[in-house]
């Protein structure tokens, strides 16, 4: 705990430029302990009051194959058209399906719970209550042998101060990084890192041989919330309603 | 090749667009004519503390002397306590004054915007919109 706390002070001395962010790892192998992530984390997104040396670098470019371009373009301008209706179209978010891996890590404005135990980290999502664990130090199943779900299945190490996760098995019909479709191919690569003592940031590659033409990189950035409280969210006031073609609707009460 | 390009350029395009809207977890907000403000002055009959989210349940005086029921959509609870809210801060047969945007359906329904309280404090519908949501 002691040496925990001597890196984190020594990171807010450091000035935030990209090119201290390299000897992070180093630093802290130094230190022979990985640091706290323990703790609750909201977004930050940047914009007015915030250091933009701070916030996420701008994600890469989704570039998806054939067919699948041309399928995902389609699905975008219906989805537009929809809402210019005023019928969005529903994801399973309407019907209160949680998101899973990874979009779990980044829902609107809702924090995320990180909690570092003895060969385990463990996730928690506000928004719809998800739960995602981490294995530390285990070797990684083939795609082939996980079940395919919404959270797959995740090991990790630490490489010097930085958290490496690993997570295959996540099922095609769960929508991933602006709702592309993957395979059950892919591979969500996360290097989790604290940028200073209170702001973490979580790389996220996605490789998907089927579906991509190279692997996509984005950032989500959050802020430490120090004794925040995490808010119970059971969705049992659903009053979003989908119709047959699949648009979203709103159920007004009578008096 | 050509038309590959455009077809990226036409993915990147929409992506952007859909970045401009703001961060919603549960549905998009385009139910909601939010070019739009309505206000609704009346009593509460109901307020949801709920998830996904919390709704408020009014009754409207009309011009004709009768009362219009309007149903009310809010944030979360915790979206709502991020912008001051808290769970008893209104109750059956309170007076409010709400602007909201209302349905594109027309149904009598719609999005808070803001809210004075019987107290005469204003809140807004959360701390703000969000940035994109990967």
């Amino acid at each position: 705990m002691r040496l925990t706390i001597a890196v984190s002070s020594l990171l807010m001395l450091v000035p935030a430029s990209p090119g201290w962010i390299s000897t992070l790892p180093a630093l802290a192998q130094t230190a022979a302990a990985p640091p706290s992530l323990t703790g609750v984390w909201g977004p930050y997104r940047g914009g007015r009051g915030s250091d933009p040396k701070l916030a996420p670098p701008p994600a890469g470019a989704l570039t998806l194959k054939l067919p699948y371009a041309n399928t995902y373009a389609e699905r975008r301008a219906a989805e537009a058209e929809a809402a210019a209706r005023g019928e969005p179209l529903a994801s399973g978010a309407v019907a209160c399906v949680p998101y899973g891996v990874p979009r779990m890590m980044s829902v609107a404005l809702y924090p995320i719970e990180i909690l570092q135990t003895p060969g385990q980290i463990t996730i928690v999502s506000e928004a719809f209550s998800e739960v995602r664990r981490i294995y530390m130090d285990r070797p990684q199943l083939p795609p082939a042998e996980v079940p395919p779900g919404y959270y797959g299945r995740s090991v990790g190490r630490w490489d010097g101060g930085v958290l490496v996760v690993d997570t295959v098995g996540i099922k095609p019909s769960v929508p991933a990084y602006q709702n592309m479709p993957h395979s059950d191919q892919m591979r969500v690569t996360e290097r989790l890192r604290l940028i200073t003592a209170d702001i973490l940031h979580d790389q996220i590659t996605i490789e998907d041989p089927v579906v991509l033409e190279k692997p996509l990189t984005y950032t989500l950035a959050y802020r430490r919330m120090p004794n925040y409280e995490m808010v119970e969210f059971v969705c049992d006031n659903n009053r979003e309603f989908i119709d047959e073609k699949g648009g979203t609707h709103m159920r007004v009460r009578e008096r | 090749m050509a038309a590959r390009a455009t077809l990226h350029g036409a993915v990147m395009f929409t992506a952007l667009v859909c970045s401009a809207i703001p961060a919603a977890a549960h549905h998009s907000f385009a139910m909601f004519d939010t070019t739009r403000r309505v206000t609704l002055s009346g009593t509460v009959t109901a307020f949801e503390w709920t998830n996904p989210h919390a709704y408020i349940e009014l009754d409207v005086p009309d011009a004709s002397g009768g009362i219009k029921h309007w149903s009310v959509e809010l944030g979360s609870p915790s979206i709502l306590m991020q912008g001051g809210w808290k769970f008893k801060d209104l109750k059956f047969g309170d007076k409010v004054t709400l602007v909201i945007s209302p349905l594109k359906s027309g149904q009598l329904g719609g999005l808070l915007a803001r809210i004075t309280m019987p107290d005469g404090r204003v809140l807004g519908n959360g701390p703000g919109a969000g940035g994109a949501q990967p």
